[in-house]
């Protein structure tokens, strides 16, 4: 190494190196991905694949300025996130108290059980031409796929995560004579809130499936209707940007509800 | 045996547990008769498996008893018991102050009187300035000061402490034996204390109930005569060995007996 650079190039890649170490879940994550589209780019350019098929991260990002400047990407975005916020949203108003119900209440759950169960793990995709005879191909049936596959995780978490509370911090709230929704406030919320919390991430990835199944079967806006009919013309760059698009949104969403998981974590350490 | 007024009178208390399927039962508590006077320090020494915390629990209302019944002196407000428990018995979303307050919330106090009340307790356990801490930032031995903090604050006239110093280390254990005395001397309060530590039952107690493997049984009720209040070094007296001796040919005469593993009794 020639004697002048080390004065530049050292701390140059120390500050590199420092910041890497000081946020390595960016660092590595950004270092991946730039990675795997380079390679792709490069293997697309020199023609180990058929481009018109595979497309490649130059094309794609020439798609989206394309519809991004054009304005016509917008409608599909908003289709699928109210589709997806609506029956989201009902899935945890409906799912959050019920599962809490039937964690607390012996009887609801026997009740419940082979509903619960069977409806866990039947594939809803399966129900998807019942409800569009049912609901129509608006709206509504999506917002009732969408529904149906986040419901049922909430529902299920929740209830697993109510039984695994501690007897003994339960034996603690009963030896001081705890009223049962004291003992619900004080020892099943704190215990599952953080739980219940990475249940509510999963159903949330499997609602944004539910918006993409019902589209792909049946609409007329939203992305997966914008990938399906793309795909139709043989215009793969636009399929995976819509692709791309919901990554995105996977992953914004993920880190929302991480970034709560972490504000409930105070008191365990381990996580932080 | 006690003399004066009782704070707990137990007849007959008698614990089984079925297993409805082999149709058989085990029994956990054969038949015990206690009384424990009012400000006495009384444990409980046994075994594991012989029921002593099971009695425990039946006393503060965790468990139903097979038969016989259990007295204690009612007290005009406020509850007539309350447990100190084995390691691992606070709340770990919950800060040390809230956690010592829970009795008193659990009683229908207000979160911010309950709070106030508590403050006094965390001083007298000696963990004055840690109460915004949690509990994973505390060692073992000042958790278990909170816990034992969290009991004495709902002001019960008897203390349950189910082998509270199980857990501690040789020598956080002695310094929170002598702390027990002092704080129950300035407390004055009733407590049935469990143990399987022969020095640790002769240290603290007015008497010592030596109960059998299981079934669990009383096997004596030996008074220490050993005068109070009692610092450390009387455990290098020539009357503490033998209470210890003593006690130690009682326990070591179970030994004997096969041991019959149950989870459920002495959880």
């Amino acid at each position: 190494m020639a004697a002048g650079q080390a004065p530049v190039g050292r701390p140059l890649l120390r500050r590199v190196a420092r910041l890497g170490l000081a946020n390595e879940r960016i660092f590595y994550g950004v270092l991946g991905f730039v990675g795997v589209s380079l390679i792709w780019e490069i293997t697309s350019n020199l023609g180990l694949f058929r481009r018109s098929l595979l497309s490649s991260p130059s094309l794609i990002w020439g798609a989206a300025a394309a519809d991004f400047g054009s304005g016509t990407i917008w409608p599909h975005i908003t289709t699928s996130l109210t589709e997806w916020g609506i029956g989201f949203v009902t899935a945890l108003a409906i799912g959050i108290p019920l599962g809490l119900t039937i964690g607390t209440f012996r009887r609801v759950d026997y009740f419940l059980s082979v509903l619960l169960s069977g409806m866990y793990s039947t594939p809803k995709a399966a129900l998807l031409p019942l409800i569009i005879l049912v609901a129509g191909i608006g709206l509504q049936s999506k917002v009732i796929m969408v529904f149906l596959l986040a419901f049922f995780s909430v529902v299920v978490s929740i209830v697993v995560w109510v039984h695994s509370v501690s007897e003994r911090h339960l034996d603690i709230a009963r030896s001081f004579g705890a009223s049962r929704w004291l003992a619900f406030r004080s020892v099943v919320l704190p215990s599952t809130v953080p739980f219940v919390l990475a249940g509510i991430r999963i159903a949330a990835g499997r609602a944004l499936v539910g918006v993409v199944i019902a589209e792909l079967v049946s609409a007329n806006e939203g992305i997966g209707f914008y990938i399906s009919f793309f795909g139709t013309f043989l215009d793969t760059s636009r399929v995976m940007l819509g692709v791309v698009l919901l990554g995105l949104f996977g992953i914004v969403l993920g880190e929302v509800i991480r970034s709560f998981e972490k504000r409930f974590d105070v008191w365990r350490p381990e996580i932080r | 045996m006690a003399t004066g007024p009782l704070a707990l009178s137990a007849r007959g208390v008698r614990m089984e547990y079925r297993d409805r399927k082999a149709d058989t039962a085990l029994v956990a508590i054969e038949e015990m008769d206690l009384d424990v006077g009012d400000g006495e320090f009384v444990s409980l020494l046994g075994p594991s498996g012989c029921g002593k915390s099971t009695f425990l629990k039946i006393v503060n209302g965790l468990l139903l008893s097979s038969a016989g019944e259990i007295k204690l002196r009612t007290v005009a407000k406020g509850r007539e018991d309350a447990m100190v428990f084995q390691d691992a018995a606070l709340f770990p979303w919950y800060s040390v102050l809230d956690n010592v307050a829970y009795g008193l919330v659990c009683a229908g106090v207000a979160r911010d009187e309950a709070r106030k009340r508590a403050m006094p307790f965390i001083d007298l356990v000696g963990i004055g300035g840690f109460e915004h801490k949690y509990p994973y930032q505390l060692s073992g031995g000042m958790q278990q000061r909170a816990n034992l903090a969290r009991a004495l604050t709902v002001d019960a006239s008897i203390l349950l402490m189910d082998e509270p110093f199980a857990a501690l280390d040789a020598q956080t254990r002695e310094v929170m034996q002598s702390e027990l005395l002092r704080i129950w001397n300035a407390a004055r309060k009733t407590v049935i204390f469990v143990t399987h530590q022969i020095d640790e039952a002769v240290y603290l107690s007015d008497r010592v109930v030596v109960m059998s493997a299981r079934p669990g049984r009383i096997l004596a009720d030996i008074p220490i005569d050993l005068g109070r209040p009692r610092e450390l070094d009387v455990k290098r007296s020539p009357e503490f060995a033998s209470y210890e001796s003593q006690i130690w040919k009682l326990l070591a005469s179970q030994h004997q007996r096969p041991a019959i593993g149950s989870p459920s009794a002495e959880a």
